[in-house]
């Protein structure tokens, strides 16, 4: 029982990562119609950043902030420079944003080399004991930070304009773009948050396990694998399937075999895929909304 | 007939007495086998695939445990390795073209990293990690011929290469080549005409795994020992990246490209990982600027620059 309860919390904390990875990829998917597969880099990016800037020096929150900030940005970037020109084409959205994930990581091996390197853990590494299992703080933030961004999020979906115009996308992107929503305007904003987003995940689970220049990938891959659990026209859909996914992996890693560990989630992937593409949640919308896309 | 005719030029190369030059285009020549393969598939019948490396690293795999675990004949290893991997592609097919654009694009990755994993992982019949050492080089006793060497194994390379070019260039300018090119521009059109999308999608992608699988048995016989970090995913973005800097499709442009792509790779690589950024760049510039690949891309350009406004706009093809 022990066991089971350690396992179940390493994999809530693995698991908020993909979801945080997951909720990027649905974000600039209802908008654009691309999948970016340099999602997961951009949590490298803002984690590598992160690093680096608090070892010249600046106090780690401002180093944090900036991090982020600058993902933002880059994000904004690759999406006027790449994106933007493939269009709505699925196939060369793929490619394009392949390309941008190996520029990344190109980049990043350029200039942070291939070693692997973490952040300090926000408040100590003294771990906490819960009902015989350990948490590291650590941990704890991870679940925190997923649990706020979550919350404010599904707050931005409901509350905000632009929140409703990104919901309006996602329940039927031809339909809004005739009501005025543009997406030149919601692209750009869609990139920024997905940045944002992956690069809080990255930088949140730097002090666990620690960054590589190609650790994104993976990240990106089972965000995507999120995805498809929860069904893409959902965050909060995403946000479980990647809880749902962490939970897999970890249970699988302890009872069966570490190395296996990153098949399970492929393994996960392509029986969704074959037997229920639209994901576990995707029903509940298509009910509430009769247009399919 | 023209590229093959022109590729025979190549055979001169072995008597120039580069053994680098001979290495390289070795590499270049198993490589393009692969390329071709993911050329018919993605190019020609427009279905996408991040997994083209697992079907590369089945074959050398294969081919390398029939001889190193069996004791086999190297020949009848390959040839088993490859029909196996088509069997196995045939199955594979019949599940994942259930789906489209992302859902297969990440599919086949899917599958790519499980095979890679399975590389890693079984280690009795791979050796994990550290790889499969030992795996014999080719010879046919009977001629008195070997192709323990460079030069020799060029031959067995050039003769591989050859059949592929000319079996994709049959196979494209057949009536059932123009079926193909309909599927990548519209399914439901052709299947309107009385074809069968799925069992032509399965064989087309039979067709291109067993090519790559052919190559992947060659390359383990010729390198002597493989690991499985050559057959991880980025192989297969290599892939993806030559055929969209040959043009995806066009036989000749895919050659082309597989050597500009190894060609620039190679010096890059001692300058640590610039090579990456490189071929990203690449990657990035022509899918986003010159989507009818760099060859069709940049002649365009010069005849635009050339003949000033008088050619239309995209009059690359």
């Amino acid at each position: 029982m022990v066991d089971a309860l350690q396992f179940l919390v390493s994999g809530l904390v693995i698991g908020s990562i993909y979801g945080l990875a997951g909720i990027g990829f649905t974000g600039i998917y209802n908008v654009t119609g691309v999948v970016n597969f340099a999602q997961g880099d951009k949590a490298m990016i803002g984690a590598m950043l992160a690093i680096s800037l608090s070892q010249m020096g600046l106090p780690p929150i401002v180093a944090i902030l900036l991090a982020v900030g600058l993902t933002g940005a880059v994000a904004v970037v690759i999406e006027c420079f790449t994106v933007r020109p493939v269009g709505n084409d699925v196939w060369r959205g793929i490619i394009v944003t392949i390309g941008v994930g190996i520029v990344l990581r190109g980049i990043a091996v350029v200039v942070w080399g291939t070693e692997a390197r973490g952040l300090p853990a926000f408040s100590g590494e003294e771990p906490i004991h819960f009902l015989g299992a350990t948490v590291s703080p650590q941990s704890l933030w991870v679940m925190g930070i997923t649990a706020v961004l979550a919350i404010g999020l599904a707050l931005f979906f409901q509350l905000t304009f632009i929140g409703k115009a990104f919901r309006a996308c996602a329940v039927n992107p031809f339909a809004s773009r005739i009501v005025g929503i543009e997406i030149r305007t919601m692209s750009p904003i869609a990139f920024a948050i997905s940045g944002v987003l992956g690069a809080i995940a990255g930088i949140i689970i730097a002090p666990i396990t620690l960054m590589q220049y190609d650790t994104g990938l993976l990240i990106g891959l089972k965000g995507f694998v999120a995805c498809i659990i929860g069904g893409f026209g959902n965050p909060m859909g995403a946000l479980l399937g990647g809880l749902i996914l962490g939970i897999a992996e970890t249970f699988s890693a302890g009872y069966l075999s570490s190395g296996y560990k990153n098949a399970i989630a492929f393994v996960l992937l392509l029986g969704f895929l074959i037997f229920r593409p639209e994901g576990l949640f995707r029903e509940i919308d298509s009910k509430l909304v009769k247009h399919e896309r | 007939m023209k590229t093959p005719l022109a590729l025979v030029c190549l055979l001169i190369v072995p008597f120039l007495g580069s053994d680098y030059l001979t290495n390289l285009l070795i590499v270049v020549m198993l490589h393009a086998l692969p390329a071709i393969g993911v050329s018919l598939l993605m190019g020609y019948t427009g279905q996408i695939s991040l997994g083209h490396a697992a079907f590369y690293g089945l074959g050398a795999y294969g081919a390398a445990a029939f001889s190193v675990h069996g004791g086999g004949d190297p020949w009848i290893g390959i040839a088993l390795a490859t029909f196996l991997v088509g069997v196995m592609s045939s199955y594979l097919g019949w599940v994942i073209f259930r789906l489209r654009g992302h859902y297969l694009a990440v599919a086949t990755l899917g599958f790519g990293f499980i095979v890679n994993i399975a590389f890693v992982e079984l280690r009795d019949w791979t050796g994990g990690p550290n790889g499969l050492p030992g795996i014999p080089p080719l010879d046919i006793p009977i001629l008195d011929l070997s192709f323990h060497t460079d030069g020799t194994f060029f031959y067995v390379a050039w003769v591989a290469m050859i059949l592929a070019v000319v079996m994709a260039q049959n196979l494209v300018n057949a009536p059932v080549g123009l079926v193909m090119r309909g599927i990548a521009e519209s399914e439901r059109a052709v299947s309107s005409l009385g074809n069968d999308v799925t069992s032509l999608k399965r064989k087309i992608l039979v067709i291109s795994a067993a090519v790559s699988a052919a190559s992947g048995g060659l390359y383990a016989h010729y390198i002597g020992y493989i690991s499985p970090q050559p057959f991880a995913i980025d192989f297969s973005i290599k892939l993806v990246v030559i055929i969209a800097i040959g043009g995806f499709r066009s036989i000749p442009g895919i050659l082309f490209a597989t050597l500009f792509v190894t060609v620039i790779t190679e010096p890059l690589q001692e300058l640590g990982y610039y090579d990456v950024v490189v071929y990203g760049l690449f990657l990035v510039v022509i899918i986003a600027y010159m989507p009818q690949g760099l060859l069709q891309g940049a002649y365009g350009l010069g005849r635009r620059m050339l003949s000033g406004a008088r050619a239309p706009a995209g009059a690359g093809r």
